[in-house]
C-alpha cells in the first residue's frame, strides 16, 4: 500500500518574454497564449497576454518587453504538451495595426533554466497584386486564430517569410512526473542501487 | 507496456542552394509499436527567409507510442523541397535519423542527400530544373538496396526532441 499515489503531475512555468530581434520594424508589442491537449489545464496563472509597446531607442537595436509569465498546468498524459504561441504586431507606414510575425515553441520539458530564441514568421501574400494592396490598405494577411501555429496539421499550403526573432526564458518545475512513471532524463537508476523487477515484455 | 513520448519541432533547415523551403516528414517503427495519439507523418509550410540562410518551420512533433519490444525503435525520414516563384516543386534532399533513445533533451541536425543522375540529366537540371527523385520513400531509412545509388550531399535539417520513456526500466532495459 502506498501513502502517495498522484493521478496527475504538475508542470509549473516561471518566466519572462524578453526581448525581439526585427531588423526592419519598431514600435512593436506582443501578445501571448498557451495552446495544448486535452489532457492538460491551467490551475494557476495567466494563460494569455498584451505587452507594452517597446521601441528601439537610439543606437540600441534591441526591442525589451521583459513581459513576465507565470502558469502553472496539471495532467495526466505528457501529450499535448503546452506550447507558447506569441504574436507580434507592429504599425505600418501609414499608422495601421500590422502582424510582424508569428512563432511557438513548446514550454522546456526538463525542471531548470532554459532561454528559447524562436523565429517569428508572417504568412506571405499569394501575388505581387496582394502584396501592394495589402501595403496600400494597411491590411497584410493573418491567421484568424494564431493558435493554428502551434498546429502541424494543414500548413502544408501555407507560404510564410520568417523576418524576425523572440527571445524567452523559462525556469520550469516539474512534481510527480517520476512518481507516475516518467523518465525525463538520462539518469541511470541503477546508480541509486534501488532493487529492480524484471518482467517478460 | 511501455510508453514513448516524443515532444518536439523540426526547427529549420540550412545550407540548402536556395531559400524557399519545405519538408515532408514521417516516422516510421517496427512492427512491436503502435501510435497511441498524434500524426506520424506530416508537411511544413514553405518558408522564404527575409534575412540570413536558414529557412525556419518551427513544425510542431508530437507522437505517444507504446510498444512490446525494443526493435524497430522509430525513425524520422524527411525529405526537402524547394518552391521556387512559380509554385514548383523541386526536391532538394532525403534525410533520416533515428529518434534517440535516452530520456531528455536533444538537439539533433539531420544531415540530407540528393541523388545524382548522369551528366546528361545533370546539364538538363541546371536548366530546366527536376532531377531523379527515389521511386519509393522507403529506401530513405533503410540500407537494404542502396548498392548502385550515386548521391551528392545536401544542407542540414535542424530538431529539436524531447524524449519521455515511462515504464522501460519495469521491462529491465537501460537508456
Amino acid at each position: 500500500m502506498t501513502s502517495n499515489n498522484p493521478a496527475v503531475f504538475l508542470l509549473m512555468v516561471n518566466g519572462q518574454i524578453e526581448a525581439a530581434d526585427f531588423p526592419e520594424y519598431d514600435d512593436l508589442y506582443c501578445k501571448y497564449c498557451f495552446v495544448y491537449g486535452h489532457d492538460w489545464a491551467p490551475t494557476s496563472g495567466l494563460e494569455e497576454g498584451i505587452s507594452q509597446i517597446t521601441s528601439k531607442g537610439g543606437g540600441s537595436q534591441s526591442l525589451v518587453w521583459n513581459f513576465p509569465l507565470d502558469i502553472t498546468f496539471k495532467s495526466t498524459n505528457p501529450f499535448g504538451w503546452p506550447q507558447i504561441v506569441v504574436s507580434v504586431y507592429g504599425p505600418d507606414t501609414f499608422g495601421n495595426d500590422v502582424v510582424r510575425g508569428y512563432g511557438a515553441v513548446h514550454i522546456p520539458f526538463t525542471p531548470g533554466k532554459h532561454t528559447k530564441t524562436i523565429p517569428m514568421f508572417v504568412p506571405e501574400s499569394t501575388s505581387r497584386l496582394q502584396r501592394f494592396t495589402s501595403w496600400l490598405m494597411g491590411r497584410h494577411p493573418e491567421y484568424t486564430d494564431p493558435k493554428v501555429v502551434a498546429q502541424g496539421e494543414g500548413r502544408e499550403v501555407t507560404r510564410v517569410r520568417s523576418q524576425g526573432f523572440v527571445t524567452l526564458q523559462f525556469n520550469i518545475v516539474t512534481k510527480d512526473m517520476k512518481k507516475l512513471g516518467y523518465e525525463t532524463t538520462s539518469e541511470h537508476s541503477a546508480a541509486t542501487g534501488l532493487p529492480r523487477t524484471s518482467q517478460q515484455l | 507496456m511501455a510508453e514513448l513520448h516524443i515532444i518536439g519541432q523540426i526547427i529549420g533547415a540550412t545550407g540548402f542552394p536556395q531559400n524557399s523551403l519545405f519538408c515532408k516528414w514521417g516516422v516510421h517503427t517496427g512492427g512491436a509499436w503502435r501510435l497511441l495519439s498524434g500524426l506520424k507523418e506530416g508537411q511544413t509550410q514553405v518558408d522564404m527567409p527575409q534575412t540570413g540562410d536558414m529557412a525556419y518551420w518551427s513544425h510542431p512533433i508530437d507522437l505517444h507510442y507504446t510498444t512490446k519490444g525494443l526493435q524497430g525503435w522509430p525513425k524520422l525520414h524527411l525529405q526537402v523541397w524547394h518552391q521556387d516563384s512559380f509554385g514548383r516543386c523541386q526536391l532538394y534532399g532525403y534525410g533520416y535519423i533515428h529518434i534517440p533513445s535516452s530520456p531528455g533533451q536533444h538537439r539533433l541536425q539531420c544531415v540530407t542527400w540528393r541523388p545524382l543522375g548522369s551528366w546528361q540529366d545533370q546539364l538538363s537540371e541546371m536548366f530546366v530544373g527536376g532531377g531523379p527523385q527515389l521511386r519509393s520513400p522507403d529506401l530513405i531509412y533503410s540500407g537494404a538496396d542502396r548498392y548502385r545509388l550515386h548521391t551528392v550531399g545536401m544542407g542540414t535539417v535542424e530538431l529539436e526532441l524531447c524524449i519521455f520513456l515511462r515504464h522501460f526500466d519495469r521491462y529491465g532495459v537501460e537508456s
